[in-house]
C-alpha cells in the first residue's frame, strides 16, 4: 500500500500556488483564503506523518513507480517528518502575520509563499542528490522573491547580495553533484552511500573533494562563518514575516549537512568516512562566537535577531559537530525551540517597531508604545526563551546540549561559548527591553515634533498578535512535553546516525546487506 | 503533592492580583495566596521537627535527569518560613506603601512570582529544578527593582542585578551539571551522600569554583557586592523582602546546602572564608559613610551576608549552627529596619541622614522599633543579633583556624563588629536624636497602623528571641542546622549568658569601639572620600558593558563590511581550499587509467574559438554590447560541443536558450549603462585574476581527473527500459518526462517562479530609457525595423508549426516540450521586437500568467491521474494509435506532461520578456492583464506608433 | 581531446570567476552566465566524451552515450536560464532603487 501522504506536503503547495497564480487578479482575500487553507491542510498532514514516523519505520515514496535507485525517491524518517512539521507550523503562522498587510506591499506574495514551502519541504524529503539541487533552486528562487517583496533601497541591496552569493553557490553545488555522479555513477543518496563504502582508494581524493565542495555550499545556506555575512542584512531588512519564515531556511542547511554527512560520508563510508570530523566543530564554534559578538554589537532588534539566527546555527552545528547519537538528539531538541523563538522575535520586533514612530526597532529611546503590557509581555517571553533562561524551552534545550556533549575535545569550548554567549545575549536583550519599555521619552516633549506629525501608530487587535502569541506559546509546550520530545529526539537520532536504516528502507535489505556486513553487522 | 503546591501556588496565582482594579483586592488576593502556601508549609511541621525529610517526586525529562521533585528539610523549612512569614508582612506593608498612581496589581504579581521562585529554591530536591527557580528569582528581582521604570537609577540597578545574578546563575548551572555528571544524578539526596566521590574527582576544583561564583553573585559577596546597594532603587518593601531577608540569602542557603558535599576541603575553606571576611569588613566599613538610610542598610546587609559566608567557610558544626541562627536573626531585624526606613522616607519625604534628625518626638513608636532593630544589628545584649554574633566571634577563635588565619579572622571580625556598632548608632542617633529637623519635605508624624504593624511584629520577634532564645528560636535552629549537619550535630544551648569568655570580651570591645568611631566620624569621612574613587563597582560594570558593546560592534563592522565582492571572494576561496585539501593530503594520483582519445582539428578549432571568446568577454567587459557578442559566441560553441559529443537535445536547448538570453541582456542593456567604469584597483584586479586562474586550473584538473576515470552508471537501466518502460526511443527525453519527471516538474516550477518574481519586481516600475548611450550616441528613433516586421509576420504560423513538430517528435528524436516552448516564445518575442507592443499585444490576446498556470496544472494533473489507479505520483503509461497521414503514432501520458512543460515555458518566457520590454518605452502603460484595456487599445490608431 | 575540453572548462570557469568578482551588476551577470556554461559543460562531461553515439534507441546501434548527464544538463540549463533572467531584472530594479549599478549600491564615482 503506497502512502501518498508523503508527497502531499509537496504537491499541495504546488497546486495551491498555481491556483493562486490563476486567481492573480482576484480580490486579495480570496488569495489569502487559498494560502492559509493550504498551509493549514499541510500542517495537519505533516502532523499525521509525524505520528506515523514517531513509532514506525522509515517510509519511502518512489515517484513514477520506477525501482530504486533509478527513479527519484522521497524518504520520510523521523527527522524529516519533524522538519516538515516545524516548517508547516511556522509557515502557517508567518502567513497569518503577513495577511495583516505585508502581502499587499507587492505582487504575487501568496504564490511565492506556497512555492517557498514547496521548496523547503522538498529539500527535507528528497532522497536524490540532484533532486535536492532542484528543490534548493525552487526554495532559493522563491526566497529571492520574498526577500525583495516590498522593495526599497536597503532591501534591494541586501537581496542583491543574498541572490548573487547563492547563485554562485548553486553552480558550485552542481560541480559537487557532478563529481559524485562521475565517480559513483548514481544520484540516489542511499545508493551513493553504498557505492561510497565500496569505492577504491584511488578515488578517495576526488570523492572527499566532492564532499567538501558540497559542504562549502551547505555552509553558505546554513550561514556558517565565514559564509554568514549575507544574512544579517538580508534578514534584517526584509519584511518581518519573511524573516520569520527564513528562521527555518538556515535550518535546511543544517538538516542537509546532517543528512549528507551522516549518510553518504558516514563513519562507515570507506574512503569518505568522517569527512567533516575536523571541520564542522571549529567552524561552528567560531560562528557561534562571532554571532554572539553581532548580537552584542547590533543597534537594532531586527539585526540582533538576525545575529541570533547565526548564533543558533553555530550552536546547532557545534553540538552536531561531534557526530554522536546523544549530541544529535540534543540538537534535534534544540532545533524547534530556536527556530520558533527567533521567528517569534522577528515578529515581535515588527509589532514593537510599528508602534514606535521615530525609532522603530532601533535601540534608541522613543515615546512609549501604545500597548506596553501586551508587547512587553511578548518581548519578555521571547527574550527569556532565547536567552536560555528558565522556565522556557531555551533553558532546557541548553541544559540538554551541555549534558550531552561529553568527552570530546571541543566540550570545554562548547560549554564556555554556549554559556558565555547566553550571558551576552542576556545583556543585549535586557538592554533592548529596558530601552523599549522603560527608558521612555515624555509623550510630547517641548521642542519635539507634536504627536499629530506622526503617522498614527496602529493599535493591535487580537488577529494581529495571535500568530506571535501562538509562536511564543510553543515554548512552554516544548517544556511541558519535554519528556516525550527528548524520547522522540533520541529515536530520530538513531535513524540519522546509523545509515543502515535509511539504506535498507530505500534500497531494500539485499543492497544494504554488504554495507552492514562491512561494518560487522548492526 | 501538597509539597509541590507550596511553591507552585504563588507562581500560578501570580497573575490573580493583576485582575483586580481595586487596591484592597490586590493586596487581599496576594495575601490569601501566600497565606494558603504558609498553611500548607506548616502542615509539614511535625514531620520536619522529628528530623524526617518528606519528598515528592514526579518524572519530567529523564534524558537530562530532570525530575519534578521537592523536599522539605529542616533547613528548607526554616527558609520557607522566613519567605512566607516575612512575605505576608510585606504584602500588608506594601498595601500602604505603594502610592496610588503606581500599578499595585502588577507589583503584587511580581512579588508573588518572586515568592514562588524563592520557595522553589529552598524546597527543590532536583538540582536542575533548583536552577530553574534560581534564575526565576533573578528575573523577578529584575522586574521588581525596575518597578519605578521612569527612574534612571532603578533601570541601571535592575539591569546590573539581572546581568550579575543571571550571569552567576550560568556559572552555577555549569557547576551543577558537572556535579551531576560526577555523582551521576541530580537528586539532592544522592548528591549529599556522595562527598567522597566528589572530593576525589579531578573536576572537583572547577566544579566548586563555578558553584561558589553563582552563590557569591547572588549573595553579593566581594567582588560582586556592588549590585546590591544599587538594587535599593526598588520600592522599600522589595528591598526589605528580596534584598535583605530572602533572595540575597539564596547564596548562603546554597553554600550551607553544599557544605556536606563540597565543604571540608582547603580550597573551600580559603575561598569561602576569605571572601566572607573581606565582604564583612569592606561592606561594614562602607556602611558607616552612607547618608542614605537604605544605602546604609544595604551595605550592612552585604556585610552580614559576608559574616554568614565566613561562618560557612569555617564550616565547623558550631559555625554552621551560628550561621543558621544568624540567617534567622538577620532576616528579622534587617527586614524590620528596612520597613522602618521606608516609613521614615514615607512620612518625612527624605532618607538622608544628614537632613533627618530629632524625629523621636514626632515618631516615638518608630523610634522605639528602630532602636530594637539597631540593637540587633549592632549585637547589643538582649537583642537577637547579640546571640548569633557572639557565637560567631567564638567560632573565629575556633581550632579550625590555624596559622595566619588564626589571628586575621578574629581581628577582622572585631573590626567589622566595631564598624557595625558605629553605623547602627549613626542610624539611630542621627535620625531620632538631636534638634528636630526644620526643612523636611513633609511634617513628620506616625504612619498608619497597618504600616507600623509589620515592623512591629518583627521587632517583637527580635526581642523575644533575644531574651528567650532557646524557647522561641531553639527548635527551628535545631531542625535547620540538624538538616545540614545530620549526625555530627553538636549539643549546645542558646542562652543570653554564656559566662565570661573571650567572645564576650570581643563583643564589648566592639561596642565600645563603635561608640568611639561614631564620635570621631568626621575625621573618617575625609579618608573615605579618597577611597570611594577606587571602590565604585558600578562605574566599572557599566564601562565593561559599554566596552563589550563597542567591541562587538567594531568586530562586526570589520567582518560584515557590506562588500559583496569580499563575500564572494571568501566564498570562492573557501570552496577552492576545501576542494584542494584532499588532493594535497592524499597520495592518490590525479589522473585515472582511461586512455586519452585523439584530438581532431575541427574540435581543436572549436575549442580555441571558445577559449578566445571567453577571454574576450573578460577583456571587453567594460564595453558591454561587445561583451554580450563575445559571450554569445561562447554559448554557441558550447552548443556545437554538445552536437560534437552526441548530445543533440542539449545542442537544441542550448541554442534556443542562448537566443532568449541574449535578447534579455540586450533589452536590459537598453536601460543599464552601456559601459563599466574603471574603478577596481590594480591590486584587486591582480588578486581576482590570481584567484580566477587558480579556480580555472582547479576546474580543469577536476575535469581531467573525471574524464580519465572509469565508472559504472545506473544509466544502463534507462537505456534498457526507455522503449519498453517509457515508450520512447529518445532516452534523454524519456528520462526528463518519465524516469526523472519529478526533476522536470521542479524545473518548470522554477521557470514559473522566475516569471512571477520578474513580474512582481517590474510591476509599476517604469524607467525612461536614456536617449543616448554613455558615449552620447543617440539610440535609433526607428524602434520597429520595417523589414523585420514584414518578414516575421508571415513567419509566425510556419514557426509555430515547426515547434509543434519539434514537440511531437520529442519523445523519439531530439526535441520535446521545452525546446518547442522556447522556439514558440522566441518567435512571439520577435513579433514584439518587430512591431512593438501596441501592435502585437491585442493580436496575441492571452494572459501569460494563465498559460503558465495551466501548464503547471496540466503537468500536475497527469501526475495525479496515476493516484486514481493507486500508482505513485507521475507513473506513466503509453498507447499506440494510427492516424491518417502521420501513420503509426504513439501517445504517452508523458506527452501530456510534456505539453505542460511547453505551456509553462511559453507562458513564463513571454511573461518575462513582455514585462521587461514594456518598462522602457512610452507604451509601458498599455501592458496589462485585463482584456478591457486591450479593447481600448484596439481602437487606438496603430500607425502613429509603428512608423 | 580530454585535455582540450578540460582546458575549455577551466578557461570558462576562470573568466566566470573573474567577472563575478567585478563591482558592477552587468559584468557579474556576464560572469554568472559564463559560469553557467562552464558548469553545464562539466555536468555533461560526467558522462564522458562520446562521438557519434546519440542516446536514441535504434536496432543497428549497440553502444550509446550516457543519457543521464544530458538530462541533468537540460534541467540545469533551464534553471540557469530562469536565474539569469531574474538577475537581469533584479539589476534593473536595483538601478531604479539605488540609481547606481554598483553591487553594493554605492553611489557612482564617474571616471572623469
Amino acid at each position: 500500500m503506497i502512502n501518498h501522504l508523503i508527497v502531499v506536503p509537496l504537491l499541495l503547495p504546488l497546486l495551491m500556488g498555481t491556483l493562486i497564480v490563476l486567481n492573480a487578479n482576484q480580490p486579495i482575500f480570496r488569495l489569502r483564503i487559498l494560502g492559509l487553507s493550504s498551509c493549514l491542510a499541510v500542517l495537519i498532514i505533516t502532523f499525521i506523518l509525524l505520528f506515523q514516523s514517531a513509532d514506525g519505520p522509515i517510509q519511502t515514496y518512489v515517484l513514477g513507480d520506477w525501482p530504486t535507485p533509478f527513479g527519484i525517491v522521497m524518504v520520510l524518517d523521523r527527522l524529516s517528518a519533524m522538519m516538515l512539521c516545524i516548517t508547516a507550523l511556522l509557515g502557517l503562522l508567518c502567513l497569518a502575520h503577513a495577511v495583516r498587510g505585508t502581502d499587499l506591499q507587492g505582487k504575487n506574495f501568496h504564490a511565492l509563499f506556497q512555492f517557498q514551502l514547496l521548496g523547503i519541504n522538498g529539500a527535507f524529503l528528497t532522497g536524490d542528490i540532484f533532486n535536492l539541487f532542484v528543490f534548493f533552486e525552487i526554495m532559493l528562487l522563491s526566497s529571492y522573491g520574498l526577500v525583495l517583496h516590498g522593495g526599497g533601497g536597503l532591501r534591494t541591496r541586501a537581496g542583491m547580495h543574498y541572490v548573487l552569493l547563492n547563485l554562485v553557490g548553486s553552480s558550485i553545488f552542481l560541480v559537487g553533484v557532478g563529481i559524485l555522479y562521475a565517480v559513483l555513477g548514481t544520484l540516489n543518496m542511499a545508493d551513493l552511500a553504498v557505492r561510497m563504502s565500496q569505492a577504491p582508494a584511488e578515488n578517495a581524493a576526488l570523492l572527499q573533494a566532492a564532499g567538501l565542495i558540497l559542504f562549502a555550499v551547505f555552509a553558505l545556506k546554513a550561514a556558517l562563518l565565514p559564509l554568514c555575512f549575507w544574512l544579517p542584512d538580508a534578514y534584517g531588512f526584509t519584511s518581518a514575516p519573511v524573516a520569520a519564515l527564513f528562521a527555518v531556511m538556515t535550518k535546511v542547511g543544517v538538516y542537509v549537512i546532517l543528512r549528507v554527512y551522516c549518510l553518504i560520508f558516514s563513519e562507515f563510508a570507506g574512503v569518505g568516512a568522517g569527512l567533516l570530523s575536523n571541520w564542522l566543530l571549529p567552524a561552528a564554534l567560531i560562528t557561534l562566537a562571532v554571532g554572539v559578538a553581532g548580537v552584542t554589537g547590533s543597534r537594532d532588534l531586527r539585526r540582533i535577531t538576525a545575529w541570533l539566527v547565526i548564533v543558533s546555527v553555530g550552536t546547532l552545528l557545534a553540538v552536531i559537530g561531534t557526530f554522536q547519537r546523544e549530541t544529535i538528539a540534543a540538537a534535534i531538541v534544540y532545533l524547534p525551540h530556536t527556530t520558533f523563538m527567533t521567528a517569534a522575535m522577528f515578529l515581535v520586533a515588527d509589532l514593537i517597531g510599528r508602534q514606535r514612530p521615530d525609532a522603530g526597532s532601533g535601540l534608541v529611546p522613543d515615546r512609549p508604545v501604545r500597548q506596553p503590557t501586551l508587547l512587553g509581555l511578548m518581548f519578555l517571553t521571547a527574550a527569556v526563551a532565547i536567552g536560555g533562561l528558565p522556565p522556557l524551552s531555551g533553558f532546557f534545550a541548553k541544559v540538554m546540549m551541555l549534558i550531552m556533549v561529553k568527552d570530546s575535545a571541543g566540550t570545554p569550548w562548547i560549554w564556555g561559548l554556549v554559556l558565555g554567549g547566553g550571558l551576552l545575549a542576556l545583556v543585549a536583550l535586557g538592554r533592548t527591553g529596558i530601552l523599549f519599555f522603560w527608558k521612555l521619552l515624555p509623550v510630547n516633549e517641548p521642542g519635539d515634533a507634536p504627536e499629530n506629525s506622526h503617522a498614527p501608530v496602529p493599535v493591535y487587535a487580537l488577529a494581529d498578535v495571535f500568530p506571535v502569541a501562538f509562536l511564543l506559546g510553543i515554548s512552554p509546550l516544548l517544556v511541558f512535553f519535554g519528556g516525550q520530545i527528548t524520547e522522540f529526539a533520541f529515536a530520530a537520532a538513531d535513524h540519522v546516525i546509523n545509515p543502515v536504516h535509511y539504506i535498507e528502507a530505500v534500497l531494500g535489505p539485499d543492497r544494504s546487506f554488504p554495507l552492514m556486513y562491512s561494518l560487522g553487522g548492526q | 503533592m501538597t509539597l509541590a503546591l507550596i511553591p507552585l501556588l504563588p507562581l500560578l496565582g501570580a497573575f490573580i492580583p493583576c485582575i483586580f482594579q481595586n487596591r484592597h483586592l490586590n493586596a487581599a488576593s496576594a495575601g490569601l495566596i501566600a497565606g494558603i502556601s504558609l498553611v500548607l508549609l506548616l502542615l509539614q511541621t511535625p514531620l520536619v521537627f522529628t528530623g524526617e525529610i518528606p519528598v515528592y517526586t514526579r518524572s519530567w525529562i529523564p534524558a537530562i535527569g530532570l525530575t519534578f521533585a521537592f523536599r522539605v528539610s529542616g533547613f528548607g523549612f526554616l527558609f520557607a518560613l522566613l519567605v512566607l512569614g516575612i512575605g505576608l508582612l510585606i504584602v500588608l506593608y506594601a498595601r500602604y506603601y505603594i502610592a496610588t498612581e503606581d500599578p499595585m496589581g502588577r507589583f503584587y504579581t511580581y512579588l508573588l512570582l518572586f515568592m514562588g521562585s524563592m520557595l522553589g529554591i529552598v524546597l527543590s530536591e532536583n538540582l536542575i529544578l533548583l536552577m530553574v527557580f534560581w534564575e526565576l528569582t533573578s528575573i523577578s528581582s529584575f522586574l521588581l527593582i525596575g518597578f519605578w521604570r521612569h527612574r534612571a537609577d532603578a533601570r541601571q540597578g535592575a539591569f546590573m542585578a539581572l546581568v550579575i545574578t543571571g550571569g552567576g546563575g550560568f556559572a552555577m548551572l555549569a557547576g551543577f551539571l558537572l556535579l551531576g555528571r560526577i555523582v551521576g544524578s541530580f537528586e539532592l539526596t544522592d548528591i549529599l551522600a556522595a562527598k567522597e566521590i566528589v572530593h576525589a574527582h579531578p573536576l572537583y576544583p572547577i566544579t566548586l569554583v563555578l558553584i561558589l561564583t553563582g552563590a557569591f553573585t547572588k549573595s553579593a559577596q566581594f567582588p560582586f557586592q556592588f549590585w546590591l546597594p544599587h538594587a535599593m532603587a526598588a520600592p522599600t518593601p522589595v528591598s526589605a523582602f528580596l534584598h535583605s531577608a530572602t533572595m540575597v540569602k539564596a547564596g548562603v542557603f546554597l553554600l550551607a546546602l553544599m557544605v556536606p558535599v563540597l565543604g571540608g576541603s582547603a580550597l573551600w575553606f580559603y575561598m569561602v572564608s576569605l571572601t566572607g571576611l573581606i565582604t564583612l569588613m569592606f561592606a561594614a566599613y562602607m556602611a558607616m559613610f552612607k547618608d542614605d538610610l537604605k544605602g546604609l542598610l544595604a551595605y550592612s546587609t552585604v556585610s552580614h551576608l559576608g559574616l554568614i559566608t565566613l561562618l560557612l567557610g569555617i564550616g565547623s558544626p558550631m559555625a554552621v549552627v551560628a550561621a543558621v541562627f544568624h540567617i534567622f536573626n538577620h532576616a528579622a531585624f534587617k527586614a524590620g529596619l528596612f520597613m522602618l526606613a521606608g516609613i521614615i522616607d514615607h512620612e518625612t519625604g527624605t532618607r538622608d541622614i544628614q537632613r533627618l534628625s530629632g524625629l523621636k518626638k514626632a515618631m516615638p513608636v518608630t523610634a522605639v522599633l528602630t532602636l530594637i532593630g539597631c540593637g540587633g544589628m549592632a549585637g547589643v545584649p538582649l537583642f537577637n543579633g547579640f546571640l548569633s554574633k557572639e557565637m560567631f566571634l567564638a567560632e573565629t577563635l575556633g581550632p579550625g583556624l590555624t596559622g595566619a588565619m588564626g589571628w586575621i579572622v578574629p581581628l577582622g571580625s572585631v573590626l567589622a563588629a566595631v564598624f557595625a556598632v558605629a553605623y547602627s548608632i549613626r542610624m539611630l542617633h542621627g535620625v531620632f536624636w538631636g534638634q528636630p529637623a526644620a526643612d523636611l519635605p513633609r511634617s513628620p508624624h506616625e504612619p498608619p497602623v497597618g504600616m507600623i504593624l509589620s515592623p512591629g511584629f518583627l521587632m517583637a520577634v527580635c526581642i523575644l528571641v533575644g531574651v528567650f532564645p532557646a524557647f522561641f528560636a531553639g527548635p527551628l535552629i535545631q531542625a535547620g542546622a540538624g538538616a545540614i549537619l545530620g549526625p555530627d550535630m553538636p549539643d549546645y544551648h542558646l542562652a543570653v549568658w554564656h559566662g565570661f569568655n573571650m567572645a564576650l570580651v570581643m563583643s564589648m570591645v566592639a561596642l565600645a569601639g563603635g561608640v568611639v568611631f561614631y564620635r570621631q566620624r568626621e575625621k573618617l569621612f575625609d579618608a573615605h572620600v579618597w577611597c570611594l574613587r577606587y571602590l565604585d563597582g558600578k562605574t566599572l560594570f557599566e564601562s565593561l558593558v559599554a566596552w563589550l558593546i563597542q567591541a562587538g560592534n567594531r568586530l562586526i563592522r570589520f567582518l560584515e563590511n557590506g562588500s559583496l565582492q569580499r563575500y564572494l571572494f571568501v566564498f570562492i576561496t573557501a570552496t577552492l581550499v576545501l576542494g584542494a585539501i584532499p588532493f594535497a593530503v592524499s597520495r592518490t594520483p590525479l589522473l585515472g587509467p582511461v586512455p586519452i582519445t585523439p584530438l581532431d582539428p575541427a574540435t581543436l578549432v572549436m575549442g580555441l574559438i571558445l577559449i578566445i571568446g571567453a577571454v574576450a568577454t573578460v577583456k571587453t567587459h567594460r564595453n558591454r554590447i561587445l561583451a554580450i557578442i563575445m559571450l554569445s559566441t561562447v554559448g554557441l560553441v558550447v552548443a556545437l560541443a554538445f552536437t560534437r559529443f552526441s548530445a543533440p537535445d542539449l545542442a537544441l536547448t542550448q541554442i534556443s536558450v542562448e537566443v532568449v538570453t541574449i535578447i534579455l541582456l540586450m533589452m536590459a542593456l537598453h536601460l543599464l549603462p552601456t559601459t563599466t567604469p574603471k574603478e577596481s584597483s590594480k591590486t584587486r584586479q591582480w588578486r581576482d585574476g590570481f584567484l580566477s586562474v587558480l579556480a580555472g586550473g582547479g576546474a580543469a584538473a577536476l575535469a581531467m581527473a573525471i574524464l580519465t576515470r572509469p565508472y559504472d552508471t545506473i544509466s544502463d537501466f534507462f537505456l534498457a527500459e526507455s522503449v519498453p518502460g517509457g515508450g520512447g526511443t529518445n532516452v534523454v527525453n524519456v528520462i526528463l518526462v518519465d524516469f526523472r519527471g519529478f526533476d522536470t516538474m521542479g524545473e518548470i516550477t522554477v521557470l514559473a517562479i522566475a516569471g512571477l518574481i520578474i513580474y512582481a519586481l517590474l510591476h509599476g516600475f517604469e524607467r525612461k530609457a536614456p536617449a543616448t548611450d554613455d558615449m552620447g550616441r543617440p539610440w535609433t528613433r526607428d524602434r520597429f525595423p520595417m523589414i523585420l516586421a514584414y518578414i516575421i509576420r508571415p513567419l509566425l504560423p510556419l514557426a509555430l508549426l515547426f515547434s509543434a513538430y519539434i514537440f511531437l517528435r520529442g519523445h523519439n528524436d531530439p526535441g520535446g516540450g521545452f525546446i518547442a516552448g522556447l522556439i514558440t516564445a522566441t518567435v512571439l518575442t520577435l513579433q514584439y521586437i518587430a512591431s512593438g507592443i501596441v501592435w502585437t499585444r491585442p493580436r496575441l490576446h492571452y494572459d501569460n500568467h494563465i498559460i503558465m498556470a495551466l501548464g503547471l496544472i496540466l503537468a500536475l494533473g497527469t501526475g495525479l491521474t496515476s493516484w486514481a489507479l493507486n500508482y505513485p505520483f507521475l507513473t506513466s503509461t503509453y498507447e499506440y494509435v494510427r492516424l491518417p497521414l502521420i501513420g503509426k503514432f504513439e501517445i504517452a501520458s508523458a506527452m501530456v506532461f510534456d505539453m505542460g512543460v511547453f505551456l509553462v515555458v511559453v507562458g513564463s518566457v513571454m511573461l518575462m520578456l513582455v514585462k521587461l520590454g514594456s518598462i522602457n518605452s512610452e507604451d509601458a502603460r498599455t501592458v496589462s492583464f485585463s482584456a478591457r484595456l486591450d479593447e481600448t487599445l484596439d481602437n487606438k490608431p496603430i500607425e502613429k506608433e509603428a512608423h | 581531446m580530454e585535455w582540450l575540453v578540460s582546458a575549455c572548462f577551466g578557461v570558462m570557469t576562470a573568466c566566470g570567476v573573474y567577472l563575478v568578482l567585478r563591482a558592477r551588476t552587468f559584468p557579474v551577470i556576464l560572469g554568472l552566465t559564463l559560469m553557467g556554461y562552464a558548469v553545464n559543460l562539466f555536468l555533461f562531461l560526467t558522462g564522458r566524451l562520446h562521438t557519434h553515439l546519440p542516446a536514441i534507441i535504434s536496432g543497428n546501434q549497440t553502444r550509446y552515450t550516457d543519457p543521464l548527464p544530458q538530462a541533468l544538463v537540460l534541467t540545469a540549463i533551464v534553471i540557469g536560464f530562469a536565474m539569469i533572467a531574474f538577475v537581469v531584472v533584479l539589476s534593473l530594479r536595483a538601478l531604479g532603487e539605488l540609481d547606481t549599478d554598483h553591487v553594493d549600491g554605492r553611489q557612482e564615482k564617474r571616471p572623469s
